[in-house]
């Protein structure tokens, strides 16, 4: 007990000073734009390697990797979960929301339907396709409607 | 709640003259939509649908030192017709809405309000507070905490699978380009179970470990895993696999593997209708992505699904054309799913269905227009019907590069309502439509 009464305000001063070391540090860390410095345009598929053929500051990341080819669109997930930072320097929170959300309103495509060119979720007839689809691959349901956007799942699934 | 939402989305629009003054950079996103359809139900009834729904978003940068932004995005609807959804004639929600103040130095930022956590195996909406730094020698930390977003009030149900609140954080390090290592975990607070007898509500922890590894130029490795403290099992692992042997062909390969118990541990009480604690999932695909040239890209893809109780195999292409300078884009895909019995839709014998795509859309500096023809071919027929199909047709014209007026057409028939007829007028006003970076 007596020990532990010690080594507390001495861990506690060592992480002060580590912090301290730290912040004093932190000038010198880079980081990523707030905004692309150039608007791109819309509905291109962007291919970052046109004009970047190093990294980025921030992340460290080879641009190339960000490129939004099919298969970049298709898992988009697993860039977001690693850093969004970089998808918020072109892209709005809205363009996430537009099919991630705690309440969505109706189908993304239904809301873009002048955009079929635009990957969004349940085109078409799903009320008959996520018979066969849900039990395909429920964890991917789950992503969105789990804990979120269950209110019309709840209207039959009692 | 809806006086809550209609009052914040009131404000957010009211609030874009002050803000305006204020603040260097107010951007205003509005989509207001009309939309008219006809719809069959069951028992021989006919609806006609006529709701009437506001999105609106608001941003305001360069406020206080010119660090500090205002970010808020949400919807409201009303029924001018029959009710398009339970006994509610109206509905809304807010989003998002959060204060965000961005440090100058190290991607620095903190933010508070509502808004959602992307965090390595975090996925999930507070209303609360979070921040986030890198710091020297490649490490980087970030924490979060506040009360869960709940959804709705839920028809029947006693809670919408969401728990009290919500903290948790993530450490990683990150190593030249080479390797970026992250440790996470969340921890919620009364979350509704689907294990524990009686329903009753549990604090639990979820931890975990994502990666992103560059062994060599042309490969990255990227994924993550979690585990259920509560469970004491592993939740997930995703993994994803990128080599790109030439700079326009990426060849990727994914798996994803999940208990359900542990993963889905908080859920809402439909779970007791859908969910086998002991069922696991497993998915394991490839994708190939060719860009042709700048104006054309084909992709060929496979997907294998395990289930308890079978498999199943996905495969097709897509073909992607750009024209003109992107004015003219459009699409072509084929799918073909082979799904046995287990995945069929009871009492029927088969899953299998092939599906068909096709898009083309031209976008103008004055109009815009697109049509959008989608099939699914069934294997064997179901309610009697052999396909499911639709056709959307959208013609519109920018009345300035910000505002805009189109309207869609849809036509389809299907298994669920035989026949479906739906219109939608839609006006939008971009205020980022020329911005550097903003929407797209």
């Amino acid at each position: 007990m007596k020990n532990r009464t010690v080594m507390l305000p001495l861990l506690a001063v060592a992480g002060l000073f580590g912090i301290i070391a730290s912040c004093a540090q932190m000038q010198t860390v880079p980081g990523l734009p707030a905004s692309h410095p150039e608007a791109l345009a819309v509905g291109q598929q962007v291919n970052c390697s046109e004009c970047h053929e190093d990294q980025q500051k921030g992340t460290m990341k080879a641009f190339n990797a960000f490129s939004h080819t099919r298969s970049f669109v298709k898992n988009h997930r697993f860039y977001a979960a690693s850093d969004d930072r970089l998808c918020s320097t072109c892209h709005k929170s809205s363009f996430c929301n537009d099919c991630h959300t705690n309440q969505v309103e109706m189908k993304p495509s239904t809301k873009y339907g002048d955009r079929p060119d635009r990957e969004m979720p349940h085109r078409g007839n799903f009320m008959t396709m996520h018979k066969i689809e849900g039990k395909l691959d429920p964890a991917s349901c789950y992503r969105c409607h789990g804990r979120a956007n269950n209110e019309r799942c709840v209207a039959c699934h009692k | 709640m809806k006086k809550t939402c209609c009052t914040l989305l009131c404000a957010a629009s009211l609030a874009a003259t002050p803000l305006g003054v204020l603040a260097a950079d107010v951007t205003v996103d509005s989509s207001t939509l009309f939309s008219y359809g006809k719809r069959d139900v069951s028992g021989g009834s006919r609806q006609t649908l006529a709701p009437a729904t506001q999105f609106l978003g608001l941003t305001a940068d360069k406020l206080a030192d010119g660090n500090l932004s205002l970010h808020l995005y949400g919807w409201g609807r009303a029924d001018l017709a029959d009710n398009s959804f339970n006994n509610n004639s109206s509905d809304g929600s807010l989003t998002y809405g959060y204060l965000q103040y961005r440090f100058n130095q190290a991607g620095a930022s903190i933010r508070a309000g509502r808004h959602f956590i992307h965090e390595g195996i975090v996925n999930d909406q507070i209303d609360g507070v979070s921040v986030r730094t890198d710091l020297p020698m490649g490490f980087g930390l970030s924490a979060f905490g506040g009360a869960t977003v709940h959804t709705t009030d839920l028809s029947g149900q006693n809670n919408d699978g969401k728990g009290d609140f919500l903290y948790g954080g993530r450490i990683n390090y990150r190593y030249k380009g080479l390797l970026d290592i992250g440790f996470s975990a969340v921890s919620e607070g009364s979350a509704p179970t689907s294990t524990v007898a009686n329903r009753t509500n549990v604090d639990y922890t979820r931890i975990g470990g994502d990666i992103w590894i560059t062994p060599f130029a042309t490969v990255d490795i990227i994924g993550q895993s979690s585990y259920n403290t509560e469970t004491s099992k592993m939740a997930n692992h995703s993994y994803l696999i990128n080599y790109k042997p030439i700079q326009k062909l990426v060849l990727t390969g994914e798996y994803n593997h999940y208990s359900d118990s542990s993963y889905r541990f908080p859920w809402a009480s439909t779970s007791t209708a859908l969910l086998n604690p002991n069922d696991k999932s497993s998915t394991a695909g490839l994708i190939t992505s060719y860009e042709i040239s700048k104006n054309l890209e084909a992709s060929l893809d496979y997907k294998h699904y395990t289930r308890e109780f079978g498999s199943a195999d996905r495969f097709g292409g897509d073909l992607r054309i750009k024209y003109k300078d992107n004015s003219i884009r459009g699409g072509f895909g084929y799918h073909y799913l082979d799904a046995g019995q287990g995945f069929a839709i009871t009492p029927y014998t088969s899953g299998s269905y092939q599906e068909l795509r096709c898009y083309v859309m031209q976008d103008t500096k004055s109009y815009f227009g697109a049509v959008d023809v989608l099939g699914q071919f069934f294997k064997d027929d179901i309610y009697n019907e052999s396909s499911a199909w639709e056709a959307i047709a959208s013609l519109g014209y920018h009345i300035t590069p910000a505002l805009a007026l189109s309207g869609d057409i849809s036509y389809g028939r299907n298994p669920q309502f035989t026949e479906e007829v739906k219109g939608l007028l839609r006006l939008t006003y971009n205020m980022t439509y020329n911005g550097t970076g903003g929407k797209k």
